[in-house]
């Protein structure tokens, strides 16, 4: 190693070093560098497409069964009964989120698009059963009991109509032939 | 200390029976009052550390305790204290008891000489510096010793690897600052402020004595940074290869003695950079001497804080702006440039204070103006 290397090596050191510490010392005083978000008071924004979690508008859900059937890991329950006017009735529909791996499988193939991933991330709770999501509050039996009766309402009244329509044997019938013609 | 005794058997002369009892009562109460300011500054340190980190790395640092973040400290601290004190079984576990406070001790030990101000030091040792090497080396004793009773692979290393640090960057240590000692022609630290006092300001400091004690400071503040185990050089703890070194089977207080002891160093480092090259508690422009005690105390604590605190930044800033170098290019660095340099700046500031008897640059020319 000759001198002039060696002089080299610790001229190199200390160039390099007062270089890196400008650089570190510009950042170090430049507070607008920050990009840390305060979580719990500031949020980042949530994206358009982002899969939190599921959450079903019961309201326009038909109960076809689609959701549970492509679910890969079976997190989705859905129960219906078939209601006084032929269309499904939700009894209950229960998303389980410990299951969940928000694949989006459910939401994709969900008819009436009832089915749609929420911006939502935060749930945090104490006991397993909590991260059951219902969203069918009324307890089953209740709804079950109600749309049979319903259907059985349905049924005497129809049964009625029926019978007052065989006892008047087509007396509208008739007269609105010659209406037609 | 014995004047201060003398003081107070004077001015209550009933204790006059036991003056070994004022003596021993003295001692302890200093002793108490440095350890805190050494909790104390290992505390802050730690939150100006993580500051400085965040500001350099664009983040925000701590916060959440007290005002911006202050208590963070106090919150680590209870933290520590109330976890959970583990020794493996493994463990040598006398040796494993012992190695935390050895090098508590030792770097504690070296604020016994450190002058805070005019007249505020614990002792004025007349071999000042010299105290604080030996001391201070306590600390590669109390690594290896808890690299070694760890019984842990990585302990191991990290302990190995401190050993031979240290020792390697004791040389330079002591060589770069023997141009304060010849300037000053004491160890004793008051002394080697007190030579650099006068009416030149800040060219009276020993910085800008002459060249060679120029590059001197610069020379001492790298070994030190090395002999206190700091990033550039901290490969004891390199924790992307060792977890973290001689520290790893360490918990709960033990663990906040290593980091305490780590804090109190880098105090002491730029405490001696700042007493032998700086100036120390001298307040520019006026003679400390000549103010009344309780104002020359007070000030020229301030002007040593300010200049050791500076110091201290200065160091955090370098921990997060190099990179760690590598086991062999750390014993390069001491052995075939570090130690050649600082014998070559002894050299040099012998010869000149030979050939100027001791006058310094900004000396030469303030006489030349007359």
């Amino acid at each position: 190693m000759s001198l002039k290397s060696y002089i080299n090596d610790i001229w190199e050191a200390v160039t390099t070093t007062a270089k890196g510490m400008r650089i570190t010392a510009r950042y170090g005083i430049d507070v607008k560098e920050e990009v840390t978000i305060q979580y719990p008071e500031q949020r980042g924004p949530v994206f358009e497409r982002f899969r939190g979690f599921l959450a079903n508008d019961v309201k326009t859900c038909i109960s076809c069964n689609m959701c549970v059937k492509i679910c890969p890991v079976d997190c989705i329950s859905l129960e219906a009964v078939r209601g006084a006017d032929k269309k499904m009735v939700l009894v209950s529909y229960d998303v389980n989120i410990g299951r969940c791996m928000y694949c989006g499988l459910c939401v994709e193939v969900c008819p009436p698009k009832s089915l749609t991933h929420t911006g939502g991330f935060e749930k945090s709770m104490v006991a397993r059963d909590e991260m059951v999501l219902h969203f069918i509050h009324e307890d089953a039996e209740v709804i079950r009991q109600r749309v049979a009766r319903q259907v059985a309402e349905a049924a005497a009244k129809a049964a009625e109509e029926a019978k007052l329509a065989e006892s008047q044997p087509k007396p509208a019938a008739p007269a609105a032939e010659p209406e037609k013609k | 200390m014995e004047q201060l005794t003398a003081l107070i058997i004077q001015k209550v002369p009933a204790l006059a029976v036991a003056p070994w009892a004022v003596t021993l009562l003295l001692i302890g109460i200093v002793a108490f009052i440095i350890l805190q300011f050494a909790m104390v500054f290992a505390g802050f340190g730690t939150y100006l550390e993580r500051k400085i980190a965040a500001d350099i790395q664009g983040r925000i640092g701590p916060n959440r305790v007290g005002p911006i973040g202050l208590l963070q400290f106090l919150a680590d601290g209870i933290k520590l204290i109330l976890k959970e004190d583990i020794i493996p079984t493994a463990a040598d576990n006398h040796l494993f008891r012992m190695a935390p406070y050895l090098i508590f001790t030792g770097s504690f030990a070296a604020f016994v000489v450190v002058p805070f101000g005019f007249s505020l030091i614990a002792a004025d040792l007349n071999i000042g510096i010299y105290y604080v090497m030996a001391v201070t080396s306590l600390v590669s004793i109390g690594v290896l010793l808890a690299g070694w009773a760890s019984n842990n692979k990585w302990s191991m290393l990290g302990g190995m690897r401190a050993a031979a640090q240290i020792v390697s960057y004791e040389i330079p240590v002591g060589m770069a600052l023997i141009p304060a000692v010849l300037i000053a022609g004491s160890l004793s630290t008051q002394d080697i402020i007190r030579s650099q006092g006068g009416l030149l300001g800040i060219f009276g400091w020993n910085l800008f004595h002459n060249p060679f004690s120029f590059f001197s400071f610069f020379l001492y503040m790298v070994a030190a940074l090395a002999e206190t185990n700091r990033t550039p050089f901290d490969i004891p703890e390199a924790e992307s290869e060792l977890v973290s070194g001689y520290n790893t089977e360490y918990s709960g207080i033990r663990f906040g003695f290593f980091f305490m002891a780590e804090y109190a160093d880098v105090f002491v480092v730029s405490a001696l950079a700042t007493a032998c090259f700086l100036g120390g508690w001298q307040i520019p422009f006026f003679n400390a001497a000549s103010l009344p005690p309780v104002w020359a105390n007070l000030l020229s604590l301030g002007v040593f804080m300010a200049k050791a605190l500076a110091l201290v930044c200065v160091i955090i800033w370098i921990r997060w702006t190099l990179p760690r170098l590598r086991v062999d290019q750390l014993m390069r660095m001491s052995w075939k440039y570090m130690v050649p340099l600082t014998f070559f700046n002894f050299l040099g500031v012998s010869l000149w204070v030979l050939v100027f008897k001791g006058k310094g640059i900004p000396q030469m020319i303030a006489s030349i103006f007359g």
